[in-house]
C-alpha cells in the first residue's frame, strides 16, 4: 500500500526501530572488534534504556531531573532483594521493580508537578540524595550498606540461568521495545503535549490543558524507563551498588542525554554508547589521566557543538551535501526528530 | 545556658560560616548571570591549593593578598573563555560545560599534585585553642574552642557584609542588581551590561578564593574537595532563593545548626541538609527569601 | 602436567560466550568422544574450561585493577608499581624471588609462560571495579586479578570471581567482611582485618595509656568503619576501657566539628578515630586543631588513635598531627627481614622511594599466586586454590605465612605503629615508627569467628 500515512509510519517508526535493533542485536560481532567485550554490551543497553527515559522528560517536557538514579537505583534494589528473598525467577522481580518505582515516580511527581527549573533539578536531587543516604545508612541491614547487596543467586527466566547471551538478548529486547514506545510516545498526542508543556507551558494552561496531569505521567513514564533499567542492571550483574542511587550516577545520564543531543531519542543513546565506551575501553588506553580528558572533551563539544554528536552528524552531512553541490531540503523526518 | 548547647550553637555557626563563604559567589553568579555554575566548588578547590602553595612559600599573610585577586583574574579568563558563550543556553548546557570544567581543574591537580591530601598548617598567629571561658563569665569550668574556626566565622561575616554592601550602596551594585532583575532593559538603555557581568563572575570566583584560602586549612586540601562542597552549596543556594545574598546567609545558618544539632543521631544527620531541602522548597518553592521568576 | 594450548576446548568463537559454550561444548564433546580424543577423555574431563583456563599462547596475563581516579589514586598508582614489579621479577628474578621459600617459581614466567598484564581504574567504586574486571576476564582473558583501596570494591569483586570463575586476589581491604561473612572461594587476602588491629591494639593501648579509660569513638559509617569500631570496642574494652559513645560519621564528611563538639561535651579521655583515607586525615587534622591533643579529662592527657595507619594517611595528615599517634599497619619498608629488605631494595631501585604497605600486598599476592601455579602444575582454578589454601611460607615479610583454609584469610605478623613528630623523622617516607611487631600466633582467630561461606571449587 502507498498510503502516505503508512510511508511516514514506515519513515518514522519502523525503520529507525529496525536500524537501531540491527545495531543492537549484531554488537556482540561488531563490538570486540573496537576493543568492546561481552558484559560492555549488555551495559550499553541498560544504560541506553536509562537515557531514553530520561530523554522524553528533559528533551520533550523540558524538565531537568538531577535525581533520576533515584529509579534507577530503586529498582535495582527491589529486584535484588526479591530474587535475595523471593525467588531467583527474574519476572516477579521485574515486575515488583517497576511496581515500586511507579509509586516513587508518582509520589515524587506529586509533590513537583507545581516546580519547574533549577528548582526542579535541586529537589529531585535532594529527594535522591536522600533514598542514597538512606541506603547507606537507615537501611544498610537491608541494603547491605557501601558493601551494596551482596550473595544474590543468579537470575533464571522460566528455569533457564541467565548469562551472558541470554542475557544480552533480554536486554536488547527491552532497549529495542523501549525505542519504539520512546518514538511511539513521541508521535503521539500524548507526546506533542508534553512538547508543548515544555515550548509554552502557561499558554496551553490557558487552553484549559490539565498541565501538571500531563506532567505528571510524563515524569512516570520516564521513572519507569530508569526503574527497568535498574532491574536490568541487577539481572545482568547479580549485585547492587549503592552508587547506583548516588548523585554521579544522576549527573552521567544527564551527561549520556546532553552530549548526544537532547530531545533526540537517538543522540542519548548514541550519548550512553560513547560515555560507557569511553570509561570502560578508551580509559584503559589513555591511562590515568582519562577523566581528564573526558573532561576537557565535554567542554570542547558544549564549546562548539551545542547539539551534541546529533548536531554533529547533521554538520557533518550538510558539509558533503555542499560538497556534492546537492542544496537539498530538510527531510521531514529530520524536522520531526530533531525538533 | 549549658556550656554543651553553647558549643552546639557556636559550631552551628562556623559550619555554615564555611558554606556561606562558598554560596555566597554561587548565588552572585546564578542570580546575575543566570548560570548553573558547576565549576564552583573547583575555584573552590584552586583557592585552597594556591593557598597551601603560596602560603607554604612565603607565608599566609601574602596568600591573603594574592590568593583572592589571582581567583578573580581566574573567574574573569573564564568567564570570558567559557562562560559568555552560555548565558542564552540551555541549563543542562551550562551545567555539562562547567561540570566538564570542574573535571579538567579536578583531575589537572591531581596530574600535578598527586591525590593524595597536602597538608595545610594554620598560620602561628591563627593555630591554637581560645580559652572561651576566660571571656564568656556565663560558661562554667574549661570551654576551648580552635582559634581558626573563630576567624573564619570573622571572615565570613566581613566578606558577607562587604559583598552587601557592593551590591547595595554602589553603583556597580544597582547595575547588577537591575541585571539580575532584567538584563534586557539594561542593554536597551546602553549599559555596557557584557562587562560587568564578567566581573561579576571574576567576583564570585574571587569570594571562592577566599572560601579555599581560609577554609583549607579546615577541610584540607585534596582534589576531591571541590566535589564534596559542590552539591551542599547548591543546597545553600536553593533554599536561601536563587539569588538572594541574605538568603544564602540564612540558608546557610540554618543547614550549619541543623548538621550541628543533629551531630549525634547518624541517620537524620545522614540526610538532614536533604531533609530540609525538600521541606523548605516544598513549602516555600522559591526558597527562604527568593524572588518570583529567578531561574524557573 | 602442564596447560594444553591444543586443548579441543580452546577454539573458541568470538562473540560466543564462555558459559553457552560450556554448555555446547559438553554436548559436542560427548558427540566427539567417540573420535579421536576418545584417549585424552578422562583428562579433560576432570580439568573442564573454568574461567580463562585454559591458558592460550606462549603468555598468561594478569589484571590489575587499582584505583586511578578518586581519593585513593595515589594508594592505586602504588599498587600499580608493585604489580609491575612482580611481572619483572616473575619473568626475569629478582625481589622476593630470591628469599621466598619453599618457592617454585623459576624467574622465568609462570609454567613456562611469559606473563603479562592489563591494568583497570576501579574509581574506588564497587561498580565500576566490577566493570573494569569483566573487561579484563571477558576481553583481555585474565587468569587472575587483584588490586584495590577498598573493602566494598574487595567483596564486590570478590562476588564476581566467584561467578567467573577467576581468581581474584584482594589488594588493600581491611573489613572483616571480606574474608568474614563475604569470604568467597575464588577470593584471597593477604592484608589484615579489623579484628586483628584490635586483638593487636587493645593490649598496647592499655599497657600505654592504662586500663581505665573512657573511649569516644568516631566512625565513618560504612560496613568497613562497623566493623573496625565492633572489633576495637570489642579488644579495649577486654582491657577494662569504658566505650562512652560511637557516632557514625557519614562517609567524605569534610568537616567533623559537630561530632569534636560532642567529644568535647563528653567525659571522654580517648578519641578512637575509625576512618579511612581522606576521612581520617580531615577527622585527625581537626580533633588536633579542637586540642584534643593537649587537653586534660579526668586528669589524665586525652589521646587520639588511629586504629588503622597507610603511609599516605600518615603524609596527608602531617608529621605534626600524628606525631605519637598509635595504630596498626601490615606491614612497613623499614622491617629488616630478608624478604622484605628485598621487596625494599628493588622497588627503590626502580621507582626512587619506598614502597608502601598496599605496594608490598600486592607485589606478595601475585607472587603467591604464581607460586601456588607452579606447585599446582596447572593454572586450572580449583588446583590453584587448594595449593595456595594453608599453605605455609616464608621470605615473603616477617616471619611465616598462610592462607587459612576455612576463610583465605592470610595469618601474617602485623605491625603497631606510632605517628613520628617532625624531630623524630628522618626524610618524607620516614612517617611511622615501629612499637610492635604482633607475632602471627596472637592475632590469629578461630576460623568462626565470623559466619560465612567460601562456596564451591567450581562456579555454579
Amino acid at each position: 500500500m502507498s498510503d502516505p500515512g503508512d510511508t511516514n509510519a514506515l519513515r518514522g517508526e519502523v525503520l529507525p526501530v529496525a536500524i537501531f535493533a540491527a545495531i543492537a542485536l549484531t554488537m556482540p560481532l561488531w563490538f570486540p572488534w573496537i576493543g568492546g567485550y561481552s558484559g560492555l554490551d549488555t551495559k550499553i543497553l541498560i544504560f541506553v534504556i536509562f537515557v531514553l527515559g530520561f530523554d522524553l522528560l528533559l528533551g520533550f517536557t523540558g524538565y531537568l531531573s538531577f535525581g533520576h538514579a533515584a529509579f534507577f537505583g530503586t529498582s535495582a534494589y527491589t529486584t535484588g532483594l526479591t530474587l535475595l528473598h523471593f525467588s531467583a525467577e527474574i519476572i516477579p522481580a521485574m515486575l515488583m521493580s517497576v511496581l515500586v518505582t511507579f509509586v516513587l515516580a508518582l509520589l515524587i511527581g506529586l509533590l513537583l508537578t507545581k516546580r519547574t527549573g533549577i528548582y526542579f533539578a535541586i529537589l529531585t536531587l535532594a529527594f535522591a540524595s536522600m533514598l542514597y543516604r538512606a541506603a547507606l545508612s537507615i537501611f544498610s541491614d537491608w541494603t547491605g550498606g557501601d558493601n551494596g547487596l551482596t550473595g544474590l543467586p543468579t537470575p533464571v527466566l522460566f528455569g533457564q540461568p541467565l548469562h551472558d547471551t541470554p542475557m544480552f538478548l533480554l536486554v536488547a529486547a527491552f532497549a529495542i521495545l523501549g525505542f519504539w514506545i520512546a518514538l511511539r510516545i513521541a508521535r503521539s498526542p500524548f507526546g506533542l503535549m508534553l512538547r508543548a508543556i515544555k515550548s509554552n507551558q502557561e499558554r496551553l494552561a490557558y487552553t484549559g490543558v490539565d498541565v501538571s496531569l500531563y506532567k505528571l505521567w510524563g515524569f512516570i513514564v520516564s521513572g519507569l524507563y530508569g526503574g527497568v533499567a535498574g532491574s536490568l542492571m541487577v539481572i545482568y550483574e547479580p549485585y547492587v551498588a549503592t552508587h547506583f542511587l548516588h548523585w554521579t550516577m544522576s549527573g552521567e545520564v544527564v551527561i549520556m542525554a546532553v552530549i548526544g543531543g537532547v530531545g533526540t531519542l537517538i543522540g542519548p543513546m548514541i550519548g550512553a554508547g560513547f560515555m560507557m565506551y569511553f570509561e570502560n575501553v578508551a580509559s584503559a588506553w589513555i591511562g590515568e589521566q582519562w577523566l581528564l580528558v573526558l573532561g576537557l572533551l565535554f567542554v570542547l563539544i558544549m564549546m562548539y557543538m551545542p547539539g551534541g554528536f546529533m548536531e554533529g552528524g547533521r554538520r557533518l552531512r550538510a558539509w558533503f551535501r555542499h560538497r556534492r553541490g546537492i542544496a537539498d531540503a530538510p527531510t521531514p523526518e529530520e524536522n520531526d526528530t530533531h525538533g | 545556658m549549658s556550656n554543651a548547647v553553647f558549643l552546639q550553637l557556636l559550631t552551628g555557626l562556623q559550619l555554615g560560616a564555611i558554606y556561606m563563604l562558598i554560596a555566597l559567589g554561587l548565588t552572585l553568579i546564578f542570580g546575575t548571570l543566570g548560570v548553573v555554575n558547576f565549576a564552583h566548588g573547583a575555584l573552590f578547590m584552586l583557592g585552597a591549593y594556591l593557598g597551601v602553595i603560596i602560603a607554604g612559600e612565603t607565608g599566609f599573610l601574602l596568600a591573603i593578598l594574592l590568593v583572592p585577586p589571582l581567583l578573580f583574574l581566574i573567574g574573569l579568563l573564564l568567564e570570558r573563555g567559557i562562560i559568555q558563550h552560555f548565558y542564552d543556553r540551555p541549563h543542562t548546557d551550562q551545567i555539562l560545560v562547567t561540570f566538564g570544567i570542574a573535571i579538567v581543574v579536578q583531575e589537572a591537580l591531581k596530574w600535578i599534585f598527586g591525590a593524595n591530601n597536602i597538608p595545610f598548617p594554620t598560620p602561628s598567629w591563627g593555630s591554637g585553642v581560645v580559652m572561651l571561658h576566660e571571656y564568656l563569665p556565663f560558661l562554667d569550668g574549661i570551654v576551648v574552642y580552635p582559634q581558626w574556626r573563630l576567624i573564619l566565622v570573622v571572615v565570613s561575616l566581613v566578606t558577607v557584609l562587604a559583598l552587601f554592601g557592593l551590591l547595595q550602596f554602589t553603583r556597580f551594585g544597582l547595575v547588577v542588581r537591575a541585571g539580575m532583575r532584567d538584563s534586557e532593559i539594561l542593554r536597551f538603555l546602553g549599559i555596557n551590561i557584557e562587562r560587568r557581568f564578567a566581573i561579576v563572575f571574576g567576583l564570585g570566583a574571587g569570594i571562592a578564593g577566599i572560601a579555599g584560602l581560609f577554609g583549607g586549612p579546615v577541610t584540607q586540601v585534596y582534589p576531591g574537595i571541590g566535589m564534596a562542597y559542590l552539591v551542599p552549596s547548591f543546597l545553600v543556594v536553593v533554599i536561601g532563593g536563587m539569588g538572594s545574598v541574605p538568603g544564602a546567609v540564612l540558608a546557610a545558618l540554618l543547614l550549619g545548626m541543623a548538621l550541628s544539632f543533629s551531630a549525634e543521631y547518624s541517620n537524620i544527620q545522614q540526610i538532614i541538609i536533604y531533609l530540609i531541602a525538600v521541606i523548605v522548597l516544598l513549602v516555600r518553592p522559591r526558597g527562604l527569601l527568593g524572588k518570583k521568576g529567578v531561574l524557573e | 602436567m602442564s596447560d594444553r594450548p591444543d586443548d579441543p576446548k580452546n577454539n573458541r568463537g568470538k562473540g560466543f560466550s564462555r558459559r553457552d559454550f560450556l554448555k555446547t561444548s559438553a554436548v559436542t564433546g560427548a558427540i566427539a568422544g567417540a573420535g579421536p580424543t576418545v584417549f585424552t577423555r578422562n583428562a579433560w574431563a576432570e580439568r573442564e574450561a573454568i574461567g580463562n583456563y585454559p591458558v592460550k599462547g606462549k603468555a598468561v596475563t594478569f589484571g590489575f585493577n587499582v584505583p586511578q581516579t578518586g581519593a585513593y589514586a595515589d594508594e592505586g598508582a602504588d599498587e600499580l608499581r608493585a604489580y609491575k614489579l612482580a611481572v619483572k621479577h616473575l619473568n626475569n628474578g629478582g625481589g622476593m624471588l630470591e628469599t621466598m621459600a619453599p618457592n617454585e617459581l623459576t624467574g622465568q614466567g609462570v609454567l613456562g609462560k611469559k606473563v603479562e598484564y592489563v591494568s583497570g581504574d576501579t574509581q574506588t567504586d564497587p561498580d565500576a571495579a566490577r566493570t573494569s574486571a569483566r573487561r579484563m576476564i571477558e576481553r583481555d582473558k585474565v587468569i587472575m586479578w587483584g588490586g584495590g583501596s577498598s573493602s566494598a570494591t574487595a567483596i564486590a569483586q570478590q562476588y564476581l570471581a566467584q561467578e567467573m570463575g577467576v581468581v581474584y586476589m584482594c589488594g588493600l581491604t581491611h573489613s572483616n567482611d571480606t574474608t568474614g561473612k563475604d569470604r568467597r572461594r575464588y577470593g584471597f587476602r593477604h592484608f589484615f582485618n579489623a579484628y586483628m588491629s584490635g586483638k593487636a591494639l587493645g593490649p598496647v593501648l592499655a599497657d600505654a595509656y592504662g586500663t581505665d579509660r573512657r573511649a569516644y569513638h568516631l566512625t565513618a559509617d560504612y560496613t568497613w568503619g562497623h566493623t573496625q569500631y565492633d572489633s576495637i570496642k570489642q579488644f579495649t574494652e577486654a582491657e577494662g576501657w569504658t566505650t562512652v559513645n560511637n557516632i557514625m560519621t557519614p562517609l567524605g564528611s569534610s568537616d567533623y566539628s559537630q561530632f569534636l563538639t560532642q567529644v568535647l561535651n563528653s567525659d571522654a579521655d580517648v578519641l578512637v578515630l575509625n576512618h579511612y583515607g581522606q576521612d581520617m586525615v580531615n577527622s585527625l587534622t581537626q580533633a588536633v586543631q579542637f586540642g584534643m591533643r593537649d587537653m586534660q579529662k579526668n586528669g589524665k592527657d586525652m589521646q587520639i588513635v588511629v586504629p588503622l595507619y597507610s603511609r599516605l594517611m600518615a603524609q596527608g595528615a602531617g608529621a605534626e598531627n600524628i606525631d605519637g599517634v598509635f595504630g596498626s599497619t601490615a606491614w612497613n619498608w623499614a622491617l629488616e627481614d630478608e624478604g622484605s629488605q628485598a621487596f625494599t631494595k628493588t622497588f627503590e631501585a626502580e621507582y626512587g622511594f619506598p614502597p608502601s604497605q598496599a605496594a608490598q600486598t600486592c607485589y606478595v599476592q601475585t607472587l603467591l599466586y604464581a607460586d601456588a601455579c607452579e606447585r599446582a602444575g596447572t593454572f586450572y582454578p580449583p588446583e590453584v586454590i587448594k595449593a595456595l589454601e594453608d599453605h605455609r611460607i616464608t621470605g615473603i615479610g616477617p616471619g611465616e605465612a598462610h592462607y587459612r583454609k576455612g576463610d583465605h584469610q592470610c595469618f601474617k605478623d602485623m605491625l603497631v605503629v606510632q605517628g613520628k613528630g617532625p624531630a623524630e623523622k628522618e626524610g618524607e617516607y620516614d612517617l611511622l615508627k615501629i612499637y610492635q611487631q604482633v607475632p602471627r600466633e596472637d592475632v590469629t582467630y578461630p576460623v568462626d569467628t565470623f559466619p560465612g561461606k567460601l562456596g564451591p571449587y567450581r562456579p555454579a
